[in-house]
């Protein structure tokens, strides 16, 4: 640790972490899987293929990693009703902290647009901007979709006991819909703002490191700065940075999850016309 | 996590997708596979739906009774089609060549269709007839198909057409809703992404070493409220508790200078 290193603010806890870095790889194993079977006609999608050892080794896997992505969001549930404020319950759900939406957002967010056209002073944002928990949230939104209709898919037999069997060629493209959604909503939107634009570039490293930098957390959040300044909290969060070689395999991590998604939206677009759809 | 498990149905077992034409649907047939050779012509006979007047191209009899639902009940589809023998079935089904069952798993039409003549789907003895269809077809390849999965359309029509609406309306209005849900995150997000990046190029980026190179300079112009500082808070404690709280107190005196949520 060098003490004379930059402060940072801590804003992910190791869970949190966890969390996130266990919703990656899923989310790349089941993006790259599902595309490998998307795309199978074409040399692109069998050569994604070939990589998880074929087209039905493909569906395998993508079903035992659904699966785990289902279980992970259960126990992403049961972690969220442990951290809930319940003394205070219902009134921590406004909390600041609290990644619930608010009506502050939606004022936030055309204060936000006010801001690019250089119409308004930016948005001082709280620990969670609109932003972050519209992504926070369309977690939940994707996996109702394409968990529910993934299950149906995976298992049809048992599905059409509980639903006729035309109701399969709905999840069909409910699922397909959806996915591609999500592929491209995180390959495009979420990589960007996250790592890619001039603030953060090159990767914003708060995801693995837990903390994001002192001064660029005052200019970037800086209700939330100082609402802990002005309670006398700020110190509880501080913490020093990392080592470099911590530091170096963060972006080396980083840089190659935003290289496997770049690689999958590219293809996937490239060959877009190729397939029967 | 395991009783989750153990409530899910067996993973791969008779729920197995059957991908491949050599290795799962081969393996239960007893034919060669090779169904164009074993081919029965049609008998060359006319259906009893003639029109007077229209007597010549494809379909001597009406244009209309072309149409699956005016041949459906015939126990050869096909009756009467002139030429028909030379004929290959995605010459007229091509709509039904673009499925899931046929480019993916690459089955081809005899393999679910059968030998000649094939029946109408609607037929009394025809394999295809709702009552039978789960277990002379589907069972084939997957083992257990019961009717109502019988009902899964496998020649699933274009979701996005307007003729969907009427023919299978729950998967053209779900489409679109899902094309509008998409369509709407994008027309959202997209812009303001393209606008953030795109105002973030127009503003001072953040230079935190240099910053705390200028607080480091400040701090040794103020050593005499630094040290008292310390001297509350870090005797007794550790090196990066002291220097946390200097820190700290740094950026307290900053903040009543700067104006908090300065981007520009």
């Amino acid at each position: 640790m060098n003490p004379e290193g930059r402060y940072r603010i801590r804003r992910f806890s190791l869970t949190q972490r966890i969390f996130h870095l266990l919703l990656i790889l899923c989310f790349l194993t089941q993006g790259a899987t599902g595309l490998a079977r998307l795309y199978i006609e074409t040399n692109w999608g069998r050569s994604l293929a070939w990589i998880f050892s074929g087209y039905e080794s493909c569906r395998t896997i993508h079903i035992i990693v659904g699966i785990l992505m289902i279980l992970g969001l259960l126990v992403h549930g049961c972690y969220i009703l442990y951290k809930l404020n319940w003394r205070r319950f219902p009134f921590s759900l406004l909390n600041p902290d609290s990644i619930l939406p608010h009506p502050r957002d939606i004022k936030q967010f055309f204060q936000h647009i006010g801001w690019f056209l250089g119409l308004a002073k930016a948005p001082r944002f709280e620990r969670w901007n609109y932003f972050e928990k519209f992504d926070y949230w369309a977690v939940f939104w994707g996996m109702f979709i394409l968990g529910g209709t993934g299950l149906l898919l995976a298992f049809p037999l048992t599905a059409s006991r509980l639903i006729p069997g035309w109701g399969l060629n709905v999840a069909f493209w409910a699922h397909r819909i959806e996915a591609l959604l999500a592929l491209c909503h995180v390959f495009i939107i979420h990589f960007f703002i996250g790592h890619l634009r001039r603030q953060n570039f090159p990767m914003d490293r708060s995801m693995f490191e837990g903390s994001v930098d002192l001064t660029a957390a005052r200019h970037e959040k800086s209700a939330w700065v100082t609402r802990l300044e002005e309670t006398d909290s700020l110190e509880e969060f501080l913490v020093l940075e990392v080592s470099s070689t911590r530091q170096a395999f963060f972006y080396f991590l980083g840089y190659i999850f935003l290289a496997a998604g770049v690689y999958l939206l590219i293809g996937g677009l490239l060959n877009i016309f190729k397939i029967t759809w | 996590m395991l009783i989750f498990l153990l409530i899910l149905p067996d993973l791969l077992t008779a729920q197995e997708e059957i991908a491949s034409s050599i290795r799962r649907y081969k393996e239960r047939e007893v034919s060669t596979g090779f169904y164009e050779e074993y081919e029965v012509r049609p008998q060359r006979q006319r259906p009893l739906l003639g029109v007077p007047g229209i007597s010549r191209g494809i379909f001597p009899y009406s244009p209309s009774a072309a149409r699956v639902r005016n041949r459906s009940r015939l126990a050869d589809s096909h009756w009467g089609l002139k030429f028909y023998e030379r004929r290959r079935c995605e010459e007229c089904h091509i709509r039904e060549t673009k499925d899931l069952h046929t480019v993916r798993a690459n089955l081809t039409c005899r393999q679910c269709h059968g030998l000649e003549p094939i029946a109408g789907l609607k037929h009394y003895y025809s394999p295809y007839n709702p009552i039978r269809r789960h277990a002379y077809v589907c069972a084939k390849c997957h083992e257990g198909a019961s009717v109502s999965f019988a009902s899964y359309l496998v020649h699933t029509p274009n979701p996005a057409l307007l003729s969907t609406q009427k023919s299978f309306p729950i998967l053209f209005y779900l489409f679109w809703i899902m094309i509008a849900v998409a369509a709407g995150t994008f027309a959202l997000f997209l812009p303001l992404t393209v606008l953030w990046g795109f105002r973030e190029l127009f503003i001072k980026k953040e230079k935190v070493k240099e910053e705390i190179e200028e607080e480091s300079e400040k701090v040794i112009e103020e050593p005499e409220e630094v040290i008292e500082e310390i001297g509350e808070e870090g005797e007794g404690e550790g090196e990066g508790k002291r220097i946390k709280t200097r820190k700290i107190q740094k950026y307290k005196r900053r903040r009543s200078k700067d104006e908090p949520g300065r981007q520009v």
